[in-house]
């Protein structure tokens, strides 16, 4: 009773304070909102959504000799790969000239020219050479494919290098996922060729004692190897040539771009391929994100959910503060109550006002922000519940070790900054070192993201409801050790 | 005389090896209104932390309303109301806010609780500022609310500590009334202050406090009686210095103070003493800020 009593005094005086309401609730919306639009800016072009790739075509094709592969000049096959690209949209721009008009004017940031040899250098591309293939052209270096290799050449207006190095980014992965099968697919047709297996005789000569054993021929082990190859990557047809065949749409390539922005990558998403215009994914509930705007808040939305959960902290050290400051502490301690029961009184409202936050946000990224949750929506209230918890019992620990204001505020908000920043809310955690990585599993906001990551991003098909819960546990049990924790050292007096 | 509620034995409180109090001992029976009188630093503050519970003694022992009680005893707390040095209010509330919480954290609820708000807010004449936010509130009405929260709960022993604070003349005397008003209705009250005509005009009975020990404790009347009778002669001339019985001499301004112990005999000599023309001679009245600086030596007041 004496519990609900200070926690009801307590709420009364948050309630009466703007400065909670504007670190917990507006801050979070506004940072959403900049990132949102700063990011938006990058990714979508209005008034059409989609990031535009703009391209001028001057490939003269292969010619009329026969051939087994492709049917086709290869800048189509690579406008047809940019074109499947989720949320991407492609525009032809007739001439150089008007291209680089357009480039230099700032009305493109980029465009893309697929020159003259495309088709005939593409068609140079192999991992192989020699007596197989005459004048082999291998473009793949450690950050991609060399464009100016294939004849690709990039116009940018270096004054908008954000625009132009997302757009030269898509094209990028478009070339690895056209030129990579092909080169893959020439290299499997070899094996088990007579003109492999000769090669292989040069390299090991016991072989030429081996086909002399009755039933054992070159044929035979041209075949095995051939057969035991694609046995064993079963999942994948290695000399399909295509990026559809040899994954059969099994796997999906993303780039994770170095855009920082609160627990999200979204030109990972943006640059996504769309699930239904590959093949049609098996069985799969996928929600397809259309507007990018929406992908982005998706997870931009529980990124600052996260990180502002953990802000409680300033507003229960201010509490604490201020029972010190205002003498009542010491009236607190006169009353026949127990150390618990303080605590607890404190811990209580702290919990509701971080429970409120939570769901006001993520009630906010829906209605404001479009975002929507998922295919598991009940999921996020013991995600929301537990983040809670943890951040509560957090803040209850620092805060019942501080003194004063000051202390608050300069050892508070270092912890929230350094807790975001190393759990990976406030840089995406691909992006951290490998050690960092493993460190931010220490921080509560790492299981969070986690969580809800799990539930909200169009990435994941279907949420592993077990690692949520888990996450869910974890975060539970951080929350209490760190209560019970602050009733032993929190200082009252 | 009615047992003691309250024997302090040889309290000794140190901070980090400092001692505050050192070897303190007094006790108080049901119904007193008895002062604490000490210079600031004396350790006034730190006895009534230990003798409301929120620290324990480095040595020595409480007894309240005979048992032992230390800062762990939650139900002998309820028995006592402390009206802390520094305010103790929650400026964002409001004054009837404020002795609603604090009546509910020891535990009284409804009816009850209403009246005693009521009556506190009476106590403090604040009931026509009840519904106001503490922190719109004067130096004097803060101090009133601070008095009235230590007695919402109805205690049977109020601590003051120095409860006059920072107050106008106004405020203060109201306070000296309610706190005479509660004792003659049969409530304790122990009254610490560093001001003697404070307590000097509220309290029977006091003990002073210097340095963490206790020098004096008695009732006003008796340790008066300790000092001498002064007469002060306002003259130009040089008063003799074979004048009978007299044990202290102090030039001042416009003559000189003498002491006697024999009152008396002293005037009647100044009096018919040849050739001494005196412009006035009176009695200098007996305090005890008097009996502080014949006990110590220095005078109260910093
Ligand atoms: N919390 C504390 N820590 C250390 N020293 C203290 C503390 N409180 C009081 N003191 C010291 O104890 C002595 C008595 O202080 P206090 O009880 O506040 O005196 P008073 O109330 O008579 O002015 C002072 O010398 C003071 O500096
Ligand atoms: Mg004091």
């Amino acid at each position: 009773m004496p519990t609900l009593t200070i926690a009801l005094k307590d709420l009364r005086l948050l309630l009466r304070d703007p400065r909670s309401a504007i670190i917990l609730v507006v801050m979070p919306l506004v940072v959403t909102l900049i990132l949102g639009l700063t990011l938006g800016r990058v990714f979508t072009d209005k008034p059409d959504s989609k990031i535009r790739i703009s391209v001028v075509v001057e490939d003269e094709g292969l010619g009329d000799e026969p051939r087994a592969f492709p049917d086709r000049p290869w800048s189509e096959i690579l406008l047809d790969d940019l074109a499947d690209t989720a949320n991407i949209r492609v525009e032809r721009i007739p001439s150089r000239e008007q291209a680089a008009r357009l480039v230099e004017r700032g009305d493109r940031s980029a465009v893309v020219i697929l020159g003259k040899e495309f088709s005939r250098r593409a068609q140079r591309c192999s991992f192989v050479g020699g007596e197989f293939k005459r004048d082999p052209i291998n473009p793949l270096y450690r950050d991609g494919v060399k464009a100016d290799e294939l004849g690709v050449e990039f116009l940018t207006n270096p004054t908008q290098p954000v625009g132009s190095s997302v757009i030269q980014q898509v094209v990028q992965v478009s070339l690895l996922r056209v030129v990579i099968p092909w080169m893959i697919g020439q290299a499997f047709d070899l094996i088990g060729t007579d003109r492999f297996m000769v090669k292989m005789e040069e390299k090991i000569p016991a072989l030429g004692i081996a086909y002399r054993v009755p039933g054992f021929s070159k044929a035979r082990l041209g075949d095995g190897i051939r057969g035991g190859i694609s046995d064993f990557f079963s999942e994948y047809d290695f000399n399909a040539k295509t990026w559809s065949g040899l994954t059969e749409s099994k796997r999906q390539f993303s780039v994770h771009g170095a855009v920082a922005g609160f627990g999200v990558v979204p030109l990972k998403l943006a640059v996504q391929r769309k699930p239904a215009a590959a093949a049609p994914t098996r069985g799969e509930n996928r929600t397809v994100y259309a507007d990018p705007k929406d992908v982005q808040y998706q997870m931009l939305v529980p990124g600052t959910t996260v990180t502002f959960a953990f802000f409680l902290l300033l507003t229960v050290g201010w509490l604490f503060v201020a029972e010190r400051r205002h003498g009542t502490l010491v009236r607190l301690r006169l009353a026949p109550i127990s150390r618990t029961q303080i605590i607890l009184g404190k811990a209580l409202p702290c919990l509701a006002v971080s429970l409120f936050q939570g769901f006001f946000l993520l009630a906010c990224g829906k209605l404001i922000f479009g975002m929507t949750f998922g295919s598991r929506p009940e999921l996020l209230v013991p995600v929301v519940v537990s983040t809670s918890i943890a951040a509560a019992g957090l803040s209850m620990l620092v805060a019942g070790l501080a003194r004063t204001e000051t202390q608050v505020a300069v050892y508070g908000t270092l912890l929230v900054i350094v807790l975001a920043g190393v759990s990976g809310s406030l840089l995406p955690r691909e992006l951290l070192p490998e050690n960092l990585r493993q460190l931010s599993l220490i921080t509560p906001h790492a299981w969070a993201l986690d969580a809800y990551s799990q539930l909200l991003n169009p990435d994941v098909a279907t949420p592993q409801v077990g690692r949520v819960l888990t996450a869910c546990g974890v975060l539970c049990l951080y929350g209490v050790v760190c209560l019970v924790v602050s009733r032993l050292v929190a200082k009252l007096d | 005389m009615t047992p003691p509620i309250l024997t302090v034995t040889a309290v000794e409180k140190h901070y980090r090896g400092t001692p505050a109090l050192r070897g303190v001992s007094f006790d108080l029976a049901a119904g007193e209104l008895f002062g604490l009188l000490g210079p600031n630093g004396a350790g006034k503050t730190t006895l009534l932390s230990v003798l409301a519970g929120l620290t324990d003694a480095t040595a020595g022992g409480v007894t309240l309303f005979g048992k032992p009680f230390t800062s762990r005893d939650a139900e002998a707390r309820r028995e006592i109301g402390l009206a802390t040095q520094d305010l103790a209010v929650y400026p964002e509330l409001t004054a009837r806010e404020n002795l609603l919480f604090f009546g509910r954290l020891y535990g009284l609820s409804g009816s009850n609780l209403k009246r005693r708000t009521d009556d506190m807010l009476a106590l403090a004449a604040l009931t026509d500022r009840a519904n106001h936010r503490v922190d719109t509130f004067s130096g004097g009405m803060k101090r009133r609310l601070n008095l009235a929260v230590a007695l919402v709960h109805d205690p049977r022993l109020l601590i003051l500590d120095e409860p006059t604070t920072g107050v106008d003349p106004q405020s203060r005397n109201h306070i000296f009334e309610q706190v005479r008003r509660l004792n003659a209705a049969g409530l304790t009250v122990i009254y610490t202050s560093h001001s003697m005509e404070e307590v000097q005009a509220l309290c029977p009975r006091l003990a002073i406090l210097d340095h963490g020990r206790v020098i004096a404790c008695d009732t006003v009347a008796n340790l008066l009686r300790q000092l001498p009778t002064t007469a002060r002669v306002t003259t130009a001339q040089a008063v003799p210095e074979t004048l009978p019985g007299v044990t202290g001499r102090r030039r001042t301004e416009s003559g000189v103070e003498l002491d006697a112990a024999d009152g008396p005999a002293l005037f009647a000599a100044l009096r018919h003493w040849p050739g001494l023309e005196m412009a006035a001679l009176d009695v200098v009245p007996p305090t005890l800020e008097r009996v502080f600086l014949k006990l110590t030596g220095s005078a109260l007041r910093d």
